[in-house]
């Protein structure tokens, strides 16, 4: 027993001198995410994926920097000729392995996107007629109509390296694909980006290594290894990074925690806004919410000014802006001279006397998710706000899962429930469509089942009209409609704040014009500096 | 198994400091806990409504454990959780105690295929460890205090049938119940009469160390964030959710932690003091 | 011998028996309650389509018998299916993550015997007196507080207030692991002859360890102290006494030994306890191992990881008493004999 103490000490001795050996001259960046990370890019879908996949593999375009629509990655141009788009690829980019990447790789990712029916495939499904390689350095997407958003969807079309695929399939329902790489992929990593895979484990991180053949530049101290790690407490990532012991956190920390950290003077803010809204959605298929008057009183009732209080971290930053539409900053359509909701009970009063409902006779059920603890005080606003309307409030806790459950029966499902809904590529469509169209089958996107012709009509001309202004007044249009509708309370627009270490640079994020978004676009890891 | 007389069994009890203090601990916490809206500072503090002003307040002279993220008085949830807690164990007892005993009943003393079956159907719950089986139970139910109940005693009355089992072999070959047997009393008679009260001491022993262990396994739940919801106060997910605001507000996570601390150490030895005084193997 | 070989086998017969009653128990669980898994994994984006191929793909439009079926037919390939969670296979993941959860286990079994033995040998040494009030004391303790409450405490007071060691994690972000061999960190930093590497993996697992551990550390202690009392009062112990034999040899030579036993018996059951506690521990201290992964799929209806993680974890529960069984009729010969234990 003596001995064991003994050895025990000794042990932790040798480490805390282990330890204090300096590390090695390269520069070392780690952050982290919720889990999980998922590094095969027809998979991934959630924040940690993005981040992957926008550093590991490059796609034909990528979001444009400053503002919205997309410019030039792989593609270096390109022509749209009615349902034709032609891609011409820059020449000698080559992959981690060595081969060149050509017009070839980029069909067989979308063949495999497509065959393997996770990910982002949703957003290709039913639109594409044929994709051929011309050429080695050409590439011709066929559309079956016209579908203007489908440039900005390229944004989540990854390209793999098919020799390196095809030489490590594994047993598989696609033919001679077998698994389409599926198995091979979930560990390593195929892509031609700046950072290649050297280390996965989905539950606590994929490590990477700067990629010296890539053929855009790295900033100066641009980090030689990357470390991204999954899943960290909130507490564990304020310790590490006021140790030095971690770089960015992650985007979920509370503004208590956040603060602390500024306030210690270990970490400076990095803000990531526009293109993600927090959505209150009402439920527009179950009384008294079926009727908008009943809904526009709830609009104005809630307290929209302490949910921002509640957001904020200090005098520069906060986790949310005011909102003033269905569409956030950041998109097209986004009306930036919209006033910005405001609580008033007397026109809330007003609207409510008009509902044909009284709001005594209908209690309302609302539905927090239990994964994110600062949507209860959110919650709780509203019930304090409800309540003083007359109404009966039961809030639940539900966990994610049997929310997107719920939300697919109508008539049951909660009459509210604050769901946060990012755009996934830089068009508003596909933030729009799969929440407001009455054709799409009831998920948490839609949780507020509108049912509005006025609403379909325009979210079609959006999809179909190829001229950019033209497309703007549309989304403008039917942004003002969402607003005299109130199928949800636009309670907050999203910001990411990005808690980072001193001595770390994050570029990209600096201000308005170097920002790419929609959310985790600007965390190539290339553009931020490891000085010390 | 050997039963000493109620009196001398008293009488160990008594004279044993430590089960008197066990005895002490469960009388406060179970007190507390009947009275809690009576005995509490800020009884509204149970539901969702908190105090918007006084968010992760600090210990202090009005809030003896300080206050949560969203101004509630930890003081105030932690008896209530204690009302919440001792309630759930009661209930999964009474359930889970009754089948486990007729079942270990019926398989030791009938034998055969029957006890069999029951045996190894213990036997299959039992090689599955208690949390993770009502884990995944719980995983698949939404999380109401009725399911975490349900999932919790789908594990806890193997124990009983093996503990019941055992004294029943046992038993049955002892003079009495050959006796019984030889004038003919009926299977039920001699089960529930004669075999019966000799199970009383180790289970009623072993209910008292349960119930603190049943706490224990519904804190664990919610913990995990698979029990009871908030905004109902419970102890385990008081500490969970505290946890994100480690180091500075500790006291979201350490009040709660501690309490169940004191509420399972205080069945412990109230239930080691009664196996002492019985001298029952559980 | 043989004997002890027939006794051994019927055992792993019965536990053969038992792992299969767990697979129907587990797979009817998760195949009964309500909620579309297929719906869950694809997320938000994911069309009605791909939702039905998903559905089809995993026999989840199947009878619930003969989705069974294909699992049993699966499972005897050594196949458990696809995670929704991580989108690998179950056995990739189990692959990966259990060493993670068994250098875990395998080092509080290590301080539960190491600290809770001799912690039993003192207190009944010294019984009714001040180190066996303190040690009961410790124990009663130890055993009454759940493992994530001990994390928490742990971590607070010796990551946190008194930084002496780290967070959480496996290896500090300096390190470079080990190339994997074996998957335990400490074994493969062993391997690679990477000395620093194996201490800071060492130093890691100290708190999560002990958290871990406390509680069947108190449960070995005073389960130890009660069977070294009742063998105290037997005849030939009071004997040795009357003999004049001094207390030492008595407890080390007459007494130690069968106390053992019922200890050893008990030691299986907590190394099974020390499994399930580690989902809570896991969470603590940011340990990616199998418990961690388990508790995610089950937050995520992930049946096919759900189910393996169960199995996987029963298995190995049932493994362990094997174990114990056939350790303790190695020390104890008249155990052999007796052809059915009570109640197994």
């Amino acid at each position: 027993m003596k001995g064991l103490t003994t050895a025990l000490l000794a042990s932790v001795t040798m480490l805390a001198l282990s330890c204090a050996t300096p590390a090695f001259a390269e520069r070392v960046l780690r952050l982290d995410e919720a889990p999980i990370g998922e590094i095969d890019p027809a998979k991934g879908t959630d924040y940690a994926d993005t981040v992957l996949s926008i550093n590991i593999y490059d796609t034909l375009v990528y979001p444009k920097q400053g503002g919205p629509g997309v410019q030039p990655l792989l593609a270096t141009e390109w022509s749209i000729d009615g349902l034709n788009y032609t891609f011409k690829l820059r020449d000698g980019v080559k992959f981690h392995s060595g081969n060149p990447l050509t017009a070839e790789d980029v069909v067989f990712s979308y063949n495999r996107l497509m065959a393997l029916q996770q990910g982002f495939a949703s957003l290709f499904q039913d639109r594409v007629a044929s994709v051929e390689a011309v050429d080695p350095l050409t590439v011709k997407f066929t559309l079956k109509e016209a579908y203007a958003p489908f440039l900005a969807a390229l944004v989540r079309l990854s390209v793999v390296d098919k020799a390196l695929v095809m030489a490590n399939l594994a047993d598989g329902p696609h033919g001679e694909f077998k698994d389409y790489g599926s198995a091979y992929l979930s560990a390593n990593d195929a892509g031609s980006g700046a950072y290649k895979v050297t280390g996965q484990n989905p539950q606590s991180e994929t490590t990477m290594a700067k990629f010296d053949g890539y053929f855009l530049p790295f900033a100066e101290n641009a980090p030689d290894t990357v470390r991204y790690r999954y899943g960290l407490e909130a507490s564990t990532v304020r310790q590490l990074i006021s140790r030095g012991e971690h770089d960015i956190a992650d985007l979920w920390l509370p503004p208590e925690v956040i603060k602390a950290m500024v306030e210690e003077g270990s970490v400076h803010l990095a803000l990531e806004p526009g293109a993600t809204g927090e959505y209150i959605k009402l439920n527009t298929q179950r009384a008294p919410l079926d009727d908008v008057h009943c809904r526009l009183a709830l609009t104005h009732a809630f307290d929209y000014e302490t949910s921002n209080q509640l957001l904020k971290v200090n005098d520069e930053a906060a986790l949310g802006v005011s909102m003033n539409g269905a569409l956030p900053s950041g998109l097209l359509g986004h009306n930036p001279a919209d006033p910005p909701f405001v609580k008033d009970m007397e026109k809330a009063k007003a609207e409510l006397a008009q509902c044909k409902y009284k709001p005594g006779d209908y209690p309302l059920d609302i539905a927090w998710i239990a994964e994110v603890p600062a949507r209860e005080r959110v919650a709780l606003l509203m019930q304090a706000a409800f309540t003083e309307l007359g109404f009966t409030v039961n809030v639940t806790r539900t966990p994610w899962a049997l929310v997107s459950e719920q939300v697919t029966q109508p008539p049951t499902a909660p009459h509210a429930v604050e769901i946060a809904v990012a755009a996934v590529t830089p068009d508003p469509d596909s933030l729009l469509f799969n929440m407001y169209s009455s054709t799409v089958p009831p998920t948490w996107m839609s949780a507020e089942h509108l049912k509005d012709d006025e609403v379909d009509k325009l979210l079609i001309a959006g999809r179909t009209e190829t001229d950019e202004a033209k497309r703007g007044e549309i989304y403008s249009q039917l942004n003002k409609r969402l607003r005299d509708l109130a199928p949800a309370i636009f309670a907050y627009e999203f910001t990411g704040v990005y808690a980072v270490r001193n001595g770390v640079e994050v570029h990209n994020l600096k201000d308005a014009t170097t920002r790419y978004s929609p959310a985790s676009f600007s965390m190539l890891f290339k553009d931020i500096s490891v000085n010390e | 198994m050997s039963a000493r007389p109620r009196s001398a069994a008293l009488e160990s009890f008594r004279s044993n400091p430590i089960s008197l203090f066990g005895l002490a601990l469960v009388a406060f916490c179970v007190l507390a806990a009947i009275f809690a809206p009576w005995v509490t500072p800020y009884p509204t503090h149970v539901g969702p409504i908190g105090d918007f002003a006084a968010i992760n307040a600090a210990p202090s002279a009005k809030h003896w454990f300080g206050t949560d993220t969203i101004g509630r008085d930890i003081f105030t949830r932690v008896i209530f959780g204690y009302r919440l807690s001792l309630t759930m164990a009661v209930l999964v007892l009474a359930i889970s105690v009754p089948i486990g005993v007729v079942l270990g009943l019926v398989a030791g003393y009938v034998g055969g295929w029957v006890e069999y079956v029951i045996m190894r159907l213990t036997d299959v719950f039992l090689a599955i460890p208690p949390l993770v089986l009502a884990m995944s139970i719980m995983g698949f139910l939404p999380p109401t205090l009725t399911n975490a109940m349900l999932a919790v005693t789908a594990m806890w009355w193997p124990w009983y049938t093996r503990l019941v089992y055992n004294v029943v072999r046992a038993e049955a070959r002892e003079g009495y119940v050959l006796a019984a047997e030889v004038v003919g009393a009926s299977v039920p008679h001699i089960l529930f009469r004669e075999i019966l009260p000799n199970c009383v001491p180790p289970v009623l022993t072993k209910i008292t160390l349960d119930i603190g262990f049943v706490v224990l396994m519904v804190a664990s739940l919610s913990f995990l964030g698979l029990g009871v919801q908030p905004p109902t106060p419970d102890l385990g997910s008081m500490v969970a959710d505290g946890a994100k605001y480690m180091p500075d507000a500790w006291w979201l996570t350490i009040f709660p932690a501690l309490s169940i601390m004191v509420l399972v150490l205080g069945f412990n030895l109230l239930g080691d003091g009664l196996r002492e005084a019985f001298d029952a193997e559980v | 011998m043989p004997k002890l070989l027939l006794t051994f086998l019927r055992r792993v017969g019965t536990s053969l028996i038992v792992l299969f009653g767990v697979s129907i128990l587990i797979f009817g669980i998760a195949r009964i309650m309500p909620g579309d898994p297929a719906r869950i994994a694809l997320g938000p984006n994911a069309t009605q389509q791909q939702v039905e191929a998903l559905r089809e793909a995993r026999h989840l439009n199947d009878p619930i018998h003969e989705q069974y079926f294909y699992f049993v037919r699966e499972l005897l390939h050594g196949d458990l299916g696809v995670s929704l969670y991580t989108k690998r296979p179950v056995t990739t993941d189990v692959a990966q993550f259990l060493p993670s959860s068994l250098e875990l286990v395998f080092a509080s079994g290590l301080l539960m015997v190491v600290l809770g033995i001799p912690l039993g040998l003192l207190t009944a040494r010294y019984q009714g007196r001040w180190p066996d009030h303190a040690g009961r004391l410790m124990s009663v303790i130890a055993v009454c507080t759940p493992a994530f409450v001990w994390g928490v405490i742990l971590q607070l007071l010796f990551a946190y207030f008194v930084p002496i060691f780290p967070i959480e994690g496996q290896l500090s972000s300096a390190m470079k692991p080990p190339p994997t061999v074996t998957g335990f960190l400490t074994v493969d930093s062993i391997l690679a002859g990477n000395m620093p590497t194996l201490a800071n993996a060492l130093y890691h697992l100290v708190l999560p360890a002990l958290a871990l551990a406390l509680a069947a550390i108190g449960q070995t202690a005073r389960l130890t102290r009660s069977s070294m009392i009742e063998i105290y009062r037997k005849p030939y112990v009071e004997m040795s006494r009357a003999y004049g034999f001094s207390e030492r040899k008595i407890a080390t030579r007459y007494a130690f030994r069968p106390a053992l036993i019922p200890t050893l018996t008990v030691l299986g059951l907590d190394f099974a306890a020390l499994l399930a506690n580690a989902f809570l521990v896991e969470r603590v201290f940011g340990w990616p191992g199998l418990s961690r992964y388990g508790v995610e799929v089950i937050l995520r209806k992930d049946l096919d990881a759900i189910v393996g993680t169960v199995l996987i974890i029963a298995a190995l529960f049932l493994i362990c008493n094997l174990i114990v069984d056939l350790l303790v009729s190695i020390i104890n010969p008249r155990i052999r004999l007796a052809e059915k234990r009570a109640g197994s």
